[in-house]
């Protein structure tokens, strides 16, 4: 199972938007959560078509034509994609309404609201036709949609598939989660992250699209080897195992990583996972961390394979997300071991 | 008339977030829909709901839209006209 990671689009926190440019510098925040640079949406969607998009739809569809241009793709055979929140801040528009007893509803908020919008308004923006699938499973949404075109051209279904992982943050949704102790109380500083040692991760937003293909071709960024997800292992003991199984179905150990990118986000709750696994079966591998910089969102896993990917075709780890200090060989194979609050956890490994 | 000609215009870009234009763009008289502005059904929707928030004026009959909504000058007829005291 394999498939080609050949264009990327990526609208985050960072100045991410130009895929020739791989973190050319680290933007620090000091805020309760990291927002994306928005890049100039007109320049990629008619002003027409946009004035009735949410910030949300716009990066979907930018950091979609961007991930297309990059791999010089006219049309996908597959558009699918993963959100844990979808059009959140439609949705809300439409419950605040609803809650102070309007009776008339904008259409516009309520026709956008749905999960599925994002990928529908890019086929339309594509004038794609073909198979079109959103996948909503909180922290497992963009891990499935990169299985499902995995799956899709393991079978030979399709050759091509556009994919991407994306979560919009609202100041409702993080005071609601935050409630419920998902983030920290009061604003932090994204690059002293894990100096505060408190519960609570630092939340983010991001959108980010591959275009992958079922062969390899010229600008190829590397390959997506394998996606799999588990749910609330028992122990530290079985997440070793599903790692040491997840890596045995492709031929590997960890000895022979290159490099393994953990989902860190601040909350000692729950880093204390990483903490295990960096000081015990990764112990002697370069350790990567990727959240202080996008922060915590549903599809943050697409930040991680946009730094996985770029870091296998520029074979250089930037300073920013390195752990710790390894010596570290050609980079070939890297592991992205992710998990939300113990419960989502997933594996993505890729390689060069 | 000419006041609520130019109210109702910045009512429209707004409900419509039509961001590019300026009152001024807008020809009281064009058509709002195919030609002129080039709005389609779903803005139609969000004048209706326009109309009924914003000046308690509910068109019973769905036909009467496309005279209503003919131009920024019908619509400020119809609000002229309907609207009471």
């Amino acid at each position: 199972m394999a498939a080609y990671i050949n264009g990327i689009g990526l609208i985050s926190p960072q100045h991410t938007t130009d895929p020739a440019l791989f973190l050319p510098d680290v933007m620090e925040y000091t805020a309760d959560f990291l927002q994306v640079i928005n890049p100039n949406y007109k320049e990629y969607i008619h002003p027409l078509a946009a004035r009735r998009m949410s910030k949300l739809i716009k990066m979907g569809i930018t950091s979609a034509k961007i991930a297309m241009a990059d791999a010089g793709c006219q049309m996908p055979d597959a558009i699918i994609t993963g959100t844990g929140l979808g059009s959140v801040e439609d949705t809300e528009k439409i419950l605040t309404s609803m809650n102070a007893g309007e009776q008339l509803m904008n259409p516009t908020p309520f026709i956008q609201s749905t999960y599925n919008t994002i990928s529908s308004q890019i086929a339309i923006t594509l004038q794609c036709h073909n198979y079109n699938t959103t996948y909503v499973h909180r922290s497992f949404s963009f891990e499935s949609a990169l299985q499902d075109a995995l799956l899709q051209c393991e079978e030979k279904v399709i050759k091509t598939a556009l994919v991407g992982g994306i979560d919009e943050m609202t100041d409702n949704h993080l005071l609601i989660t935050r409630r419920a102790g998902h983030w920290k109380m009061q604003p932090v500083n994204n690059l002293k992250l894990l100096s505060y040692q408190t519960p609570g991760a630092l939340a983010g937003e991001g959108s980010a699209f591959f275009l992958l293909r079922d062969r390899h071709s010229p600008g190829d960024y590397g390959v997506l080897r394998d996606v799999k997800t588990f749910f609330r292992p028992k122990n530290l003991r079985i997440t070793e195992q599903e790692i040491s199984t997840f890596l045995s179905v492709n031929n590997l150990t960890v000895s022979q990583l290159d490099a393994v990118i953990l989902g860190y986000n601040g909350d000692i709750l729950f880093d204390t996972v990483y903490d295990q696994l960096g000081s015990g079966i990764f112990s002697n591998q370069q350790q990567i961390w990727y959240k202080h910089l996008c922060g915590e969102y549903y599809t943050s896993t697409g930040f991680a394979v946009w730094l996985a990917a770029n870091i296998l075709k520029h074979q250089y780890i930037p300073a920013a997300v390195k752990f710790n200090n390894q010596p570290v060989n050609p980079l070939r194979q890297i592991l992205l071991y992710n998990q939300y609050r113990n419960t989502n956890h997933s594996l993505i490994l890729i390689s060069r | 008339m000419e006041e609520l000609i130019e109210k109702l215009k910045r009512e429209v870009i707004e409900q419509l977030n039509l961001e590019d234009i300026a009152p001024e763009d807008i020809d009281a008289d064009s058509p709002l829909f195919g030609e002129g502005l080039g709005l389609d059904s779903i803005d139609a929707l969000e004048l209706i709901v326009l109309l009924e928030k914003n000046y308690g004026l509910k068109i019973e009959d769905p036909k009467d839209g496309k005279k209503i909504f003919h131009s920024i000058r019908t619509m400020a007829d119809y609000i002229t006209e309907h609207q009471k005291p």
